[in-house]
This record gives C-alpha cells, sequence and structure tokens, in this order.
C-alpha cells in the first residue's frame, strides 16, 4: 500500500510504467477508497499494461480475466469439476452412503473449479484483478459483475456465501466497443487515457527503445503526432511508436527521410485505406516547418 | 461549506445533462478528502468520480473553471510547454499601439496571422481579450447572445480574414501539413479562450446564478437542432453512434428472451411421441419478430438539413431492425438514396448522397410538387406494410399544397408518422402548413432536440 500519489508514480515508473500526475492521482484514489478502475481510452495507449505495472508496484498477484461474447459464470467465477465428481462417486460406490452424506462429499472445495473472479476474492496474496475489454462481454455478464465489485463477495449455494480475504485492487478496461450500463459506470472511478504529450512519448520512448538517438526520436515522435491527427481508421498508438522506434534502430536509419518512412509506414498504418491517405503525403507530414 | 459547493457543482452538471447519481457523490466527496484541495488533484478526484462518459468531460471542464476559478489546472500541458516563450514587452506595445478598439483604421487581422504563424499563445491570449474589449458592453447582453457575442469578437479580432490569409499562405507557401495543424490548434485555442473570458465576464458580472442558464445552454441533449454548431453537430454525431448501439443491444436481449413465450403444442406433442406419449420436455414457439419496412423522406433544406443527416445516420446504424429501409431525400424535388448506404460507411454514404443525388432546383422547398412526383415515379414500387416517415418543418414556401396527394400516399402505405424539428409554437406560422398535412398522417411529433429524437426513434421500432 502506498501513501501519497507521488510514491505511486515512482513506483509505476519504477515498473517501467510513466504516469502523468493526474493519472496517478486517480489510480492513488481508487486503490485507496477500494473502488474498481474503469479506464478508457483508444486501443494501445497501456490501459492493460497500466494493470500489469499496478500489479508489479504493488506486489500483488494479476488475475487477469479476457472478456469475450458469450463469458459466462462458469468461466469467470466458478464451476464444479464434474467429471472430478463422477470419478469419486464412482469410487466410493461400493461402499454404500446415503445420498446426504455423499452430497457433502462432492460439493466440498476440492471439487471447485475456481475461475479468475473467484480466485481474485480467495486470493490470500495481494491481488490486481484485471477485468480486460469489458465492453466485449455481453450485458448479463455486466450486471453480474455488478454486485461482485460492489460487495466484493459471491454466493455459492452449496458452500455459502464467500468474502474476500483482502479486497483485490480492480482495473476493468474498455475500448468503447460497446456501451455499457450506468449502473456499473457509477460505481468505478474513472480514467480516460488519452495519446500521451509529445515530452511523455519522448519519455517512453528512450525507456523502452535506449539506444535510440535522440534527434531521431524526436523527429519520430512528432511524425507519429501529428500522423494522429489526420482523422485516420486506426491512429498509431504508443505500441506502434514502440515498434517503429525499434525498427528504425534495426535498420539504422538515422534520420527519417521520405524513403525511411514509406518503407516502414505499415508499421505504423494497419489499414490499407490509413496508408493510401498518408503516402501521398508524406514528405509534408514529415518536414517540420 | 466544501461539501455544499461540491453538491452546488453536481447540481450545476446536472443541469448541463450530465447524469450524476447520489453514490457518485459520496465517493467524490471521499475523494477529495482523501487527496485534498490541491488545484490539479482537486480536479481530478471530481472528474474521475463524477464523470462517466468522456463527451461530457468538455462541459466539466467548462463548470469546472467558472466555479471553481481558484482550483482549476491551467490549460493542457502541452500547451503550457510553449508558452514559456513570454510575450516580449514591444510585442504587447505593438499590439496596442495598432489600435484594436473600435474606430481605428488598421485591421488586427495581421496580428491574428502573425500570432498563428509564430504559435504565440499569450499574443493569442491578448489579442481575444482586446477583442473583447472593443465589443463593448458584455454586462448587458444575456447569455443566450454568447454565440453571438463570441461572433462579434471574432470579426473584432479578424478572424476570417486571417483564416483566408492563411489558407492562402498554405496553398502558395508549401507549409507542411504539421505546421497546418499547428495553425488550426492555435485558432481552436483562440475560439476557447474567448468564449472562456466571455463566460467569465458573465460569471463576474451575475455572480452563481448565471451559471445555471450557462449550464443549461451546454446541454446538448435538449439543444435545438437548427442551433447547433459545427463541433456541436459532431458531438451530436458521437451521442447518436451510442443510442444506436443501446438500441441494437436492447434488441439482442429481447430476442433471446421472446424464446420462453408461448407453448408449441404441435410440436411438444411431436416430441412426446419418442418418450411413449408423455410430453417430458415443452417446446415453445419461436415468436417471430416483425421488422417495421421503412420508407424515409427528408427534407434536406435548409434548417432540417441537420436534422436529416442525424435521422438518416441513427437508421441506417440500426438498420438490422428493419426488414427493408428506403430513403428519398427532397427540396423541391426527389431522389432515392437507398443504394449509397448499400454496404458503405455511413458517413461517407451520407455525403455521396447529399452530393450525388438530385434533389433540388432552387434552394426552396415545394412539398406539393414533392409529394406529386414521389406518387409518380416511386408510389407504386413502395410496399404497402411500409411505416413511412417524413422528416420536415412543412414550410411549404407558399407553394400549393397537394395534400390529395399525401392523403393518396397515406392510403397506399401502412401509416405515415411525421417528425417536425421546429419548435410546435412556429407550426402553422408563416409558411408552414402542418396542419394542412397532419390528417393523412398517423402521428406528428415534434423533434427538436437529441432528447425528442430518443423518444420518437422508440414509436418506429
Amino acid at each position: 500500500m502506498f501513501y501519497s500519489v507521488e510514491e505511486l508514480q515512482k513506483r509505476l515508473a519504477a515498473c517501467n510504467y510513466l504516469t502523468d500526475k493526474d493519472v496517478a492521482t486517480v489510480i492513488y484514489l481508487a486503490v485507496r477508497l477500494q473502488k474498481p478502475l474503469l479506464v478508457e481510452g483508444p486501443a494501445g495507449v497501456g490501459k492493460t499494461e497500466l494493470a500489469k505495472a499496478l500489479a508489479a508496484a504493488t506486489n500483488s498477484r494479476l488475475i487477469r480475466l479476457q472478456c469475450y461474447e458469450g463469458l459466462d459464470e462458469a468461466k469467470a467465477l466458478y464451476e464444479w469439476n464434474y467429471q472430478k465428481q463422477l470419478l469419486c462417486l464412482h469410487v466410493k460406490q461400493n461402499r454404500s452412503k446415503s445420498w446426504d452424506e455423499a452430497k457433502d462429499d462432492i460439493f466440498t472445495p476440492e471439487f471447485l473449479l475456481r475461475r479468475p473472479l473467484l480466485e481474485a476474492l480467495d486470493s490470500e496474496e495481494p491481488a490486481v484483478l484485471l477485468i480486460d475489454e469489458v465492453d466485449k462481454s455481453d450485458e448479463e455478464f455486466e450486471s453480474f459483475l455488478l454486485e461482485i465489485l460492489s460487495d466484493f463477495q459471491v454466493t455459492i449455494p452449496e458452500l455459502g456465501t464467500i468474502k474476500a480475504r483482502r479486497i483485490p485492487i480492480a482495473v476493468l478496461t474498455s475500448n468503447n466497443f460497446r456501451d455499457f450500463g450506468d449502473a456499473l459506470k457509477r460505481r468505478c472511478f474513472h480514467l480516460y487515457l488519452d495519446y500521451p504529450t509529445f515530452e511523455r512519448e519522448l519519455e517512453i520512448i528512450h525507456l523502452k527503445a535506449p539506444e535510440i538517438d535522440r534527434l531521431l526520436a524526436e523527429q519520430a515522435v512528432l511524425f507519429i503526432q501529428t500522423i494522429r491527427k489526420q482523422n485516420l481508421k486506426k491512429p498509431p498508438s504508443i505500441a506502434e511508436t514502440i515498434d517503429w522506434a525499434r525498427a528504425l534502430l534495426t535498420l539504422n536509419v538515422q534520420k527519417i527521410d521520405d524513403q525511411a518512412a514509406r518503407g516502414t509506414l505499415s508499421i505504423l498504418l494497419k489499414y490499407q485505406t490509413d496508408i493510401e491517405k498518408i503516402l501521398p503525403r508524406i514528405s509534408s507530414l514529415l518536414s517540420a516547418d | 461549506m466544501l461539501e455544499e459547493k461540491i453538491l452546488k457543482f453536481c447540481r450545476l452538471l446536472r443541469k448541463g445533462g450530465v447524469n450524476v447519481s447520489v453514490s457518485q457523490i459520496t465517493t467524490a466527496l471521499e475523494a477529495v478528502a482523501l487527496v485534498g484541495l490541491a488545484p490539479l488533484d482537486f480536479y481530478t478526484a471530481l472528474l474521475s468520480a463524477l464523470i462517466t462518459e468522456q463527451m461530457d468531460r468538455p462541459l466539466f471542464d467548462k463548470l469546472f473553471h467558472l466555479y471553481f476559478p481558484t482550483s482549476a489546472p491551467e490549460g493542457k500541458p502541452a500547451l503550457r510547454k510553449r508558452e514559456q516563450a513570454a510575450l516580449p514587452c514591444e510585442l504587447v506595445q505593438g499590439v496596442e499601439g495598432q489600435g484594436m478598439g473600435r474606430g481605428a483604421g488598421a485591421s488586427p487581422y495581421l496580428l491574428l496571422v502573425k500570432a498563428v504563424r509564430e504559435l504565440n499563445y499569450p499574443l493569442l491570449r491578448h489579442l481575444a481579450e482586446i477583442g473583447i474589449d472593443s465589443i463593448g458592453a458584455v454586462e448587458q447582453r444575456a447569455v443566450s447572445e454568447m454565440e453571438s457575442l463570441v461572433e462579434q469578437v471574432k470579426v473584432a479580432v479578424g478572424w476570417y480574414q486571417a483564416v483566408n490569409t492563411l489558407e492562402v499562405i498554405h496553398a502558395q507557401e508549401k507549409v507542411s501539413d504539421t505546421v497546418y495543424l499547428q495553425w488550426q490548434d492555435c485558432f481552436h485555442y483562440l475560439e476557447q479562450y474567448i468564449n472562456s473570458q466571455l463566460e467569465e465576464l458573465f460569471v463576474k458580472k451575475y455572480g452563481e446564478e448565471i451559471l445555471e442558464e450557462i449550464a443549461s445552454a451546454a446541454n446538448l441533449r435538449e439543444k435545438d437542432f437548427y442551433k447547433l454548431d459545427k463541433r456541436q453537430i459532431e458531438a451530436i454525431r458521437k451521442r447518436i453512434i451510442k443510442l444506436a448501439r443501446k438500441l441494437a443491444s436492447r434488441y439482442a436481449r429481447r430476442y433471446r428472451r421472446a424464446k420462453h413465450g408461448k407453448v408449441d403444442l404441435r410440436r411438444t406433442a411431436k416430441e412426446a411421441l419418442i418418450t411413449g406419449g408423455t410430453p417430458l420436455r415443452l417446446k415453445y414457439r419461436k415468436r417471430v419478430i416483425s421488422k417495421p419496412e421503412l420508407v424515409l423522406l427528408c427534407d434536406v433544406s435548409g434548417s432540417v438539413a441537420v436534422f436529416s443527416d442525424f435521422m438518416l445516420q441513427l437508421v441506417y446504424t440500426i438498420q438490422n431492425r428493419f426488414s427493408s429501409v428506403r430513403s428519398f431525400l427532397f427540396v423541391n424535388t426527389i431522389d432515392e438514396v437507398t443504394e449509397y448506404f448499400n454496404n458503405n460507411d455511413i458517413q461517407e454514404a451520407l455525403e455521396m448522397a447529399f452530393a450525388k443525388s438530385r434533389y433540388a432546383m432552387s434552394p426552396f422547398s415545394d412539398y406539393g410538387r414533392v409529394f406529386r412526383s414521389f406518387s409518380e415515379k416511386f408510389l407504386p414500387l413502395i410496399s404497402p406494410q411500409c411505416t413511412m416517415i417524413i422528416l420536415g418543418d412543412a414550410r411549404n414556401n407558399y407553394n400549393y399544397h397537394e395534400k390529395e396527394c399525401l392523403l393518396n400516399i397515406s392510403e397506399q402505405v401502412r401509416r405515415i408518422l411525421w417528425f417536425n424539428p421546429q419548435p410546435r409554437e412556429t407550426w402553422d406560422r408563416e409558411d408552414s402548413i402542418m396542419s394542412i398535412y397532419a390528417p393523412s398522417c398517423r402521428q406528428v411529433f415534434e423533434c427538436r432536440n437529441l432528447k425528442q429524437l430518443e423518444e420518437v426513434i422508440e414509436a418506429i421500432l
């Protein structure tokens, strides 16, 4: 646990995750007030990375639940290990027992398959629960999540209510693929991660690709920041910036000229229409004056 | 004390159309207690607890700056860096020497051009302040005049001339796109600065009461469509996409639930044969969901165009809720635009439809003519099961109404719904002949803002 925003910021930085003060403040608030943190923003700005860094910074276990359409309680919370129960009954068949006894035997924690949510609640050590891409899940799942995130407890009919041993830090991420209900949103702290500023992005490049020349990095970041304003289908994210910087290093580029940019543009832009939009104007976009 | 202030602030947000729940307010108070009142921390605490939609953020920022002027964080960090290039004092004198006040000879736009080319933010702010001074007593104006006030300041600082000059420079001097974008940022910043300065003046003059007016004026959901500016249209567009998603997902849920409807006896009995006549499992009747067929007639003249644009976007985004959608644009002649929406990006399709179809021979709408040519050209091809929706203000420019024609159409379709984007008070005033057409329609709705659009869309689903 940490007791100031600065401390959190420093610890995250030590885990190679750079944050602005306001971002750190929101994270700090969510952690201290034990509320889930809902992180939104364009793809590839480091939403998932944030949860990973947070886990590292707080020395906790990262428990990840990837959401997808059709995800249900059995996959997210718990499931009875049916095969194992059958086996058990089979083994015990000869020693004839009453049904009540057998029932007590097979509905015990031993036969419980813990899925990420239950695991996070039941974890001995501190945990960061990452619920990735909540927007991809169904509406029913969302309301089910609501119960867990507000009370941090679940009820399993055969076992009773399981309360969180210690409340995990819950991080939810969303790409705004679908809009989810107000009820869930109201329970969370909101963090909108946007593309970084010029200075921040430069720092990130230096952190992730340390061998890069300062001038080259500046030129690269300026170019990327310009492209982002071009109304593209998928603007390049931080992940792409880093890939690009590494590619430039590998190709031994000293200065990004027309040729170099043309050759590596496909690293930055993932849609053909975007590439076609940028290619003809590449030299104009490259020159800074 | 502080709690009260925060509560009041939440009330303002609600006035502005942001949903703030009581539990959110409690969270906000806890958060503030935890991080304290240092400007940035206080701001971040409130923002992260109260704002659940990114699109509400500009409103939050605006109200926060006005309501907590001392704790507002200054500008974006990106801007701050550039501003370190301080304003040289001879330049300040130069600005004033030019005399931007009323009646001054030299036009200030050259200075604006200079400021933008140098990305000189302090000078931009300075120009805005002088511009605001020059339009005189703001104090006597009302908040409702805000837009025209901003416009006046823009004229005073030579905004439009400066934009033109810079366009020319951009074209002639081969200025790179990077720089051109930075220029646009400058203009955007200037406009916002003018806006916020004016609002501050208002607050100074009238005190906090005026904030409620500012907040409700900024409420996009209740703002009349024809009063929207370009940026607001963009904002509404985003909201419409959201609305469409909501409608689409609600459909999915209803559909799934519908499977457990009535028991299908025939199929249950058939199943029962397998188990020797005992019906073990009930079979349910699959409910067939009736999908309405839609025909949209959109007036795209003048003020109605924005509304038609929104409506088309909404309808085509939830296209799967209808068995078919046909759309027509008209002003004084009518053309079908359905094909543009076939497999295109909706935004592109809208642009193509507006650019390529032939819906106007003059800028004045003529409903009579349109209804006549629609019955002649298209009516035989329209299914009698369809719901026809007419979007228009029923302003016929004093042409003949041809109401018989509309009556005839109404007999050949399931129903006609009319969405009128003008305020109900103005119907049947001047050249509006809503009540002549109304008898042929099943229902006529007033649909002047996003809130009403949301309500009205339920009527066709």
